[in-house]
């Protein structure tokens, strides 16, 4: 059924390209298809209860383990619920969003959809490499999304602000990963036993990195506020319910490896609890200091996933339960709540609070839906985030020691601090001030809206049927939590009175805090990100430069300077018992008569003097093949150099009779390099001759020339009958070379002809 | 190992690294074709003492030089010879275009460099 669903997204993306060259809401329609049936496949599952741990698996390399795995256990369906749902109902505001005369080409809906579909994938994955791949299909995707407006330079930083950022973070994760599986000896998440030692200790560090760049932890949150430069569908959509939940995803399917294990030396609750406290608080104090709503939605998120990061990080049944249920909560009001704000500023044609007022009596549908969801997510009951937090707080009063006061302070501190934004929000854009003016109401924009809003508060009316979705999903995080529950009323109890303190000093400090005039704080983080960019940007072009010179002796001399220092080792490696004088004096005579004529061929400065030499050189080969003992090599060698002579002759043409001058300085480099490489050569090759590894079998080489080859001649025995296919390859090269030194000849010839 | 033999490999590669770093393109297939030699010798040495020149019926299999190795460096002789006369094919081309046989620098190299100046991107 994955595969089906999967495929269905594809043609879906595909039909949407097609169709957004028409129009944006055809579009849209044809795009809406996949998620509305992977959200109904979904539903249908939980409906009829069955154990839907059926996964598929798709092997590609067996050996590696290399296989791509599909669960549709409680966590996928789960996620899928809210995935594909929130997705279809985005799609739905979409429409609504941009204009209906909105003309020209448009590639929005295909991408939104691929990044839809890239959720899924990861949402359902069960094997590392499943789970990493989608995840970089969801950065890719959300970097298009984010730059769709991609003729605004602060919007093209912006998009490419996240892709480094989550890019980055996604090679961290790989590395994690990578030592996750080498550690639990399986790539197949749900089969992992816990990991223990510091091989893991390092994997736990790495994913936990990785998973805070995704979900925007300080302090890599600095993307998350530039992502808002998307129109908002893609906010609602990617910055609450569904990508920045890929790494409290990740973090909550792996935490029982790291947190399962006795020996408690692990840095991972820590590190996620350093991330989340710092998230939370960083996050709810950005939310109380933009004065852009969008922004002010876009630091709340921040400061949600740091709360449930920190959950998950304590990692015991309760926290679990309770990180859980605010990822389903959070998911709906803030999808709501980016909604409005999208109306809001499709309405009236700003985001900001300050020109913003009144708007209660003039976008009512739209109040309605901002305050059902807002007080979910400052926690007040009757609605689901209220049940979420309680649970929260239930967790937290189950600790003990310094986890209880660090985690405590975070929860109740992040909670106070939500409710202050919440109110801020709700009484800065609806409450009192200069009415402003509102432009009539898109239908499409608003069912979806009003939908996510019902389903906030329906979902506390029907807690026990959310709790079916909940109570397996944070059960297979961490098996404790299968006996928790969302509880509609908890009774006077400690948890609820410390919720009511919550509310009252969260709603006076917000109360106080909107009458305060504000103006929006410079991003200094995320400017420190860009200019971090560019520095890196700027500082390869530099080592480009300075290494991509464009000199092709520099770039020789570098390679062969390199290649010498590989010889290095063997100037140490002594020992010259081995080594004779010369095989008869005949061969040192010869090596003398050669390397004379070398030197000569080199500092000669007549073009016809150095072509002899070389002559000379090859002349003196042929002698010393005659004495090592290869009658064939030397005959070969005498015939080659004749024919190069003649054809170095020819080659120099109309040339002047002298070489042109050499640099003085880039002179002395070279005689300096090539006596480096020359001493590098015959050391080791004299290093490698000490200990020779077996013996050649002459003797059975020999016979088996006579007998089988047919011939007494060893050497033309092996190059027409041992070596024959490959002396064929040898062959093939000489009549290329004669091809094509014979084109460039009649080349030469044509152009002489033509002037 | 022949001290002698080994002093023919380096100096060849010496004169062949010194050669191939030069601008002018006959000076460079000059070093080009030393370097093949100075390979070609070190295949040989490799392959062990000099020796009766390995035919069956001439010698004994104790008294031989190493065949293998001759018949791996018979094939790099050639292989090299090719690659030398097409070079020269080349620079006589090249003669033709430009009047001398200079290798220039490689303009695309130092445009990048040139361009270090230029904005990574439009700052909002």
């Amino acid at each position: 059924m994955h595969l089906f669903l999967l495929a269905l997204h594809v043609g879906g993306i595909i039909a949407a390209a097609w169709a957004g060259r028409r129009s944006m809401r055809l579009a849209l329609a044809a795009a809406g298809i996949a998620p509305a049936a992977a959200a109904a496949w979904a539903a249908t599952l939980m409906v009829r209860g069955t154990d839907s741990s059926d996964s598929t698996v798709v092997t590609w390399v067996d050996r590696f383990d290399i296989t791509f795995r599909f669960t549709s256990g409680p966590v996928a369906l789960m996620m899928t619920l809210l995935v594909s749902g929130i997705g279809a109902l985005v799609f739905v505001y979409a429409a609504g969003y941009f204009a209906p005369t909105a003309k020209g080409a448009t590639n929005f809906p295909a991408t939104l959809l691929a990044f839809s579909a890239s959720m899924l994938g990861l949402v359902w994955a069960d094997s590392v490499w499943t789970l990493f791949i989608f995840w970089e299909f969801t950065s890719v995707t959300s970097f298009l999304l984010v730059g769709y407006k991609n003729t605004d330079a602060a919007v093209l930083a912006s998009a490419r602000r996240a892709l480094m950022i989550t890019g980055a973070g996604g090679l961290v994760l790989l590395a994690g990963l990578l030592l996750l599986a080498s550690e639990a000896g399986t790539t197949t998440i749900s089969q992992m036993e816990p990991v223990a030692g510091s091989t893991a200790a390092l994997a736990a560090i790495l994913v936990m990195v990785g998973a805070a760049t995704k979900s925007a932890q300080v302090p890599f949150h600095v993307w998350l506020p530039g992502a808002m430069a998307a129109p908002t569908p893609v906010s609602a959509y990617l910055h609450s319910a569904t990508m920045v939940k890929a790494g409290v995803l990740l973090i909550a399917l792996v935490g029982r490896l790291f947190t399962g294990s006795e020996s408690n030396g692990l840095p991972w609750g820590w590190l996620g609890i350093a991330f989340g406290t710092a998230s939370v608080f960083w996050g709810a104090i950005g939310a109380l200091r933009h004065t852009d709503a969008k922004l002010i939605l876009a630091w709340g998120t921040v400061s949600q996933l740091g709360l449930m990061i920190t959950l998950l990080s304590v990692g015991s049944g309760k926290a679990v339960f309770a990180a859980t249920s605010i990822v389903f909560a959070h998911a709906i009001f803030k999808a709501a709540l980016f909604m409005i704000v999208g109306e809001i500023d499709i309405r009236t044609g700003t985001r900001q609070i300050a020109e913003l007022g009144g708007l209660a009596r003039s976008m009512p549908v739209a109040f309605g839906v901002a305050v059902v969801s807002g007080l979910s997510m400052a926690g007040v009951p009757p609605l689901l985030g209220f049940a979420a937090k309680e649970a929260a707080i239930e967790a937290v009063l189950k600790l003990s020691g310094a986890e209880q006061i660090v985690v405590g302070a975070t929860v109740i501190g992040g909670s106070v601090l939500t409710v202050a934004y919440t109110t801020r929000f709700l009484v800065a854009v609806f409450g009192a001030g200069p009415a402003t003016k509102v432009a009539p109401r898109r239908l499409l924009m608003t069912v979806p809206a009003v939908t996510l809003a019902a389903l906030s508060l329906v979902g506390f009316v029907l807690a026990p049927s959310i709790n079916k979705i909940l109570t397996p999903a944070a059960s297979v995080f961490n098996p404790d939590s299968s006996v928790y529950e969302l509880i509609r009323w908890p009774g006077l109890k400690t948890a609820f009175v410390i919720s009511i303190a919550i509310m009252v000093v969260g709603g006076v400090l917000g109360w106080i805090l909107t009458g305060r005039k504000a103006s929006a704080p410079a991003p200094i983080g995320a400017n420190l990100a860009d200019r971090t960019l560019d520095g890196i940007l700027i500082g390869s072009r530099e080592v480009t430069a300075v290494v991509q010179h464009g000199s092709l002796p520099v770039y020789l001399a570098t390679m062969i300077s390199v290649a010498v220092g590989a010889t290095v080792p063997f100037v140490f490696d002594g020992g010259t018992s081995h080594l004779v004088l010369w095989n008869s004096p005949l061969q040192g005579l010869v090596v003398a008569g050669i390397l004379g004529s070398a030197l000569a061929g080199a500092f000669v400065n007549s073009r016809l003097g150095a072509a002899l030499a070389l002559g000379a050189v090859g002349t003196g080969m042929s002698a010393l093949f005659f004495i090592q003992g290869a009658p064939d090599l030397a005959l070969t060698q005498l015939l080659v150099e004749t024919i190069i002579v003649v054809g170095f002759v020819i080659g120099l043409g109309h040339l002047g009779r002298e070489f042109p001058p050499v640099q003085t300085a880039w002179k002395t480099v070279r005689i300096v390099i090539s006596l480096l490489a020359g001493t590098g050569v015959a050391l080791a090759l004299a290093a490698a001759g000490r200990q020779p590894v077996g013996s050649p079998p002459l003797q059975t080489i020999a016979e088996q020339s006579v007998e089988t080859g047919g011939g007494n001649n060893i050497v033309n025995v092996i190059l027409t009958d041992l070596r024959a296919l490959d002396t064929l390859g040898e062959v093939v090269v000489l009549a290329t070379v004669a091809f094509g030194v014979a084109a460039l000849a009649r080349a030469r010839h044509s152009e002489e002809v033509a002037s | 190992m022949s001290i002698a033999l080994l002093a023919a490999i380096g100096g060849l590669t010496a004169v062949g690294v010194y050669l191939i770093t030069a601008r002018s393109l006959s000076r460079i297939i000059l070093g080009f074709s030393l370097l093949g030699h100075a390979t070609v010798l070190a295949l040989l040495t490799a392959g062990g003492p000099a020796g009766d020149a390995p035919i069956a019926d001439r010698t004994t299999a104790a008294d031989a030089s190493n065949p293998v190795p001759q018949a791996l460096a018979l094939t790099a002789i050639v292989i090299s010879f090719g690659l030398t006369l097409f070079l020269l094919a080349l620079a006589r081309r090249q003669q033709d275009h430009t009047g001398d046989d200079l290798v220039e620098d490689d303009l695309e190299d130092r445009r990048v460099a040139q361009d270090i100046d230029e904005p990574v991107m439009e700052s909002p």
